[in-house]
């Protein structure tokens, strides 16, 4: 669990950019870390597949704090099984927003109402700029987003933007009993989530299509429905969500 | 089950602004290469069938997209103004611009042709000239860039691929000039100066038509030939007109419905003329027919590549 930090207001890390300590410190940092001067903190998050037991505590957690209307889901399970008795295998997968690192919702936006946040990396949505065109819906390759029937306008998760904020950890993490979902800053090399992503072998979803994942897995499995078919292995994935597959 | 995002509106509004598009772009063209349309005749008057058509069509279009909107649909009527607050480079950004300029310029256009006495060299001819200058390119760009919206986005393997846009304007420009030669061919030949000439400019529609749709065939060749060659992500999202369950749609509805038998009828009375030089007739029934083809093809197209691109996507997760 990573440890909640003090907030650096944008203020106060434009103060510290002025007296060249940003700079400074990018300079000190360890060879091969990949730190970056452009953002003061770089949210992400580790899921650990190996310790998720696909209770739906975070899908539950995620709706309630986030108010999400009946029907939509901004993060959830998926439970996947494969293969036919007696070689069979289930397991879960927990699904949330990528925050990428090159969001293709960012690239599509045309109002600018959806952006990557300068000062974490969090990609969030204006609700108030948004026109719900339902552009970027398409041009995400996770199905991340959807329409909030109530503004009309895209909505997805935000790590738990206003928590996160305040020093606590998204809803989902908080609430995970076996800790298989993990949150911190990549740009700070002591943080949990560093320090799995540098010990252990992580996938990200998608890769192929360039987006950059800020969400890392851990032994995820992979499998997708199409691919499953053309080995000839019995599959069944459930997404729990309106939309029943993925597309 | 899949979620259709994007229905029936904006598969509608693709299908009739390209045509309006396509539309205002043919017909500034026929305007300016008549000399700006200061000869006297019918190519005066097909221009005006044209620009009757444009903003007609493309506002329709838009109006579809408007209602499609969720902030529309939340009770927010005009937050649709904040796509003219910015822009960026985001496809819809810039094509939002692109549409709200030829929509002002259609409709400028229009208005020169209004007066059932506009004749070339009136008092408008001028403004005239200086829309359809404008015409041309914002009608090509408009139906171009409802492609590439649609081919801007990696995780659609359906849509990304640069053909798509170029598919989109052959599209449009083959739908505006079967859009023009229809209401001519409708309510066109009762203000017939001289046969000779009426049949002249049919002829000059007629094959250009059928040139359009030669590319447009010659198009979807290119993206069939590279569905059928190409793996992985793009081959899964192909595979649904390859066998999957847009295949008869396409290949009868759309290739040979749209395509095929429309250009087949079109040669039979193009290439007489446009070989031995004989004389062009070709009967009003057939005209219409022709027409209908290629509007239904067009709308089949459009339709086709919305679904197709929402019902597939990448593979692997």
């Amino acid at each position: 669990m990573s440890e909640s930090k003090p907030q650096v207001s944008r203020r106060d890390f434009l103060k510290k950019m002025a007296s060249g300590s940003a700079v400074a410190a990018t300079a000190t940092a360890a060879p091969g870390m990949a730190i970056s001067a452009a953002r003061p903190k770089r949210y992400a998050m580790v899921i650990d597949t190996r310790r998720c037991i696909g209770c739906q505590a975070c899908s539950v957690a995620c709706k309630t704090e986030n108010d999400v209307p009946l029907g939509e889901t901004r993060s959830w399970v998926e439970y996947i099984e494969k293969g036919e008795f007696p070689n069979v295998r289930r397991s879960f997968l927990p699904r949330l927003c990528n925050q990428c690192e090159k969001p293709q919702c960012v690239a599509v936006c045309p109002t600018g109402a959806t952006y990557k946040r300068q000062e974490d990396g969090i990609v969030v949505v204006d609700s108030d700029v948004c026109i719900g065109c339902k552009y970027c819906i398409q041009a995400c390759p996770y199905g991340m987003r959807y329409i909030n029937p109530k503004t009309g306008t895209a909505d997805k998760c935000d790590f738990c933007l206003h928590r996160v904020q305040n020093g606590i950890v998204p809803s989902c993490v908080n609430t995970c009993q076996g800790r298989a979902r993990i949150f911190g800053d990549l740009n700070d090399p002591d943080s949990e989530v560093s320090k799995l992503i540098a010990t252990n072998a992580t996938t990200v979803l998608r890769p192929e299509m360039g987006t950059e994942p800020m969400v890392y897995y851990i032994d995820a499995d992979h499998a997708d429905q199409r691919d499953a078919a053309k080995q000839g292995i019995y599959i069944r994935i459930e997404t729990n969500r309106r939309q029943k597959e993925r597309v | 089950m899949h979620e259709l995002t994007w229905g029936l509106p904006v598969i509608l509004y693709l299908f009739l602004g390209g045509m309006g598009a396509g539309a205002g772009a043919v017909s500034g063209s026929i305007f300016l290469r008549s000399g700006g349309g200061d000869l006297a005749g019918s190519s005066f008057r097909f221009a005006r069938w044209g620009a009757m058509l444009a903003p007609v069509l493309v506002i329709i279009g838009t109006g579809m997209i408007v209602f499609e909107l969720g902030s529309f649909q939340a009770g927010n009527y005009f937050r649709f103004i904040n796509l003219f607050l910015t822009i960026n480079l985001s496809p819809m950004s810039i094509g939002s611009w692109v549409l709200a300029l030829f929509i002002l310029v259609s409709l400028a256009y229009a208005y020169t042709f209004i007066n059932r006495n506009a004749h070339p060299g009136d008092e408008l001819q001028k403004l005239r000239k200086m829309l359809a200058w404008a015409m041309v390119p914002l009608g090509v760009g408009v139906a171009l860039y409802t492609g590439i919206l649609l081919g801007a986005m990696p995780a659609r393997p359906f849509w990304n691929s640069p053909i798509l846009a170029m598919l989109f304007l052959v599209s449009a420009l083959s739908t505006g000039v079967a859009g023009i030669l229809l209401v001519r061919a409708l309510f066109g030949r009762k203000q017939v100066i001289s046969k000779e000439s009426f049949e002249h400019h049919s002829y000059i529609l007629g094959s250009s038509d059928m040139l359009l749709i030669g590319l447009e065939i010659l198009v979807i060749f290119l993206f069939v030939m590279y569905a059928h060659l190409t793996i992985g992500n793009v081959e899964a999202a192909v595979s649904v007109i390859m066998g999957g369950e847009l295949t008869t749609l396409f290949w009868l509805g759309f290739v040979v419905l749209g395509l095929l038998l429309p250009a087949a009828i079109e040669m039979k009375y193009v290439m007489p003329t446009l070989l031995y030089q004989k004389e062009y007739s070709i009967p009003r029934t057939m005209e219409i027919v022709i027409c209908a083809l290629v509007l239904v093809g067009g709308f089949m197209l459009r339709y086709i590549v919305v679904i197709a691109g929402q019902v597939t996507g990448p593979t692997g997760i």
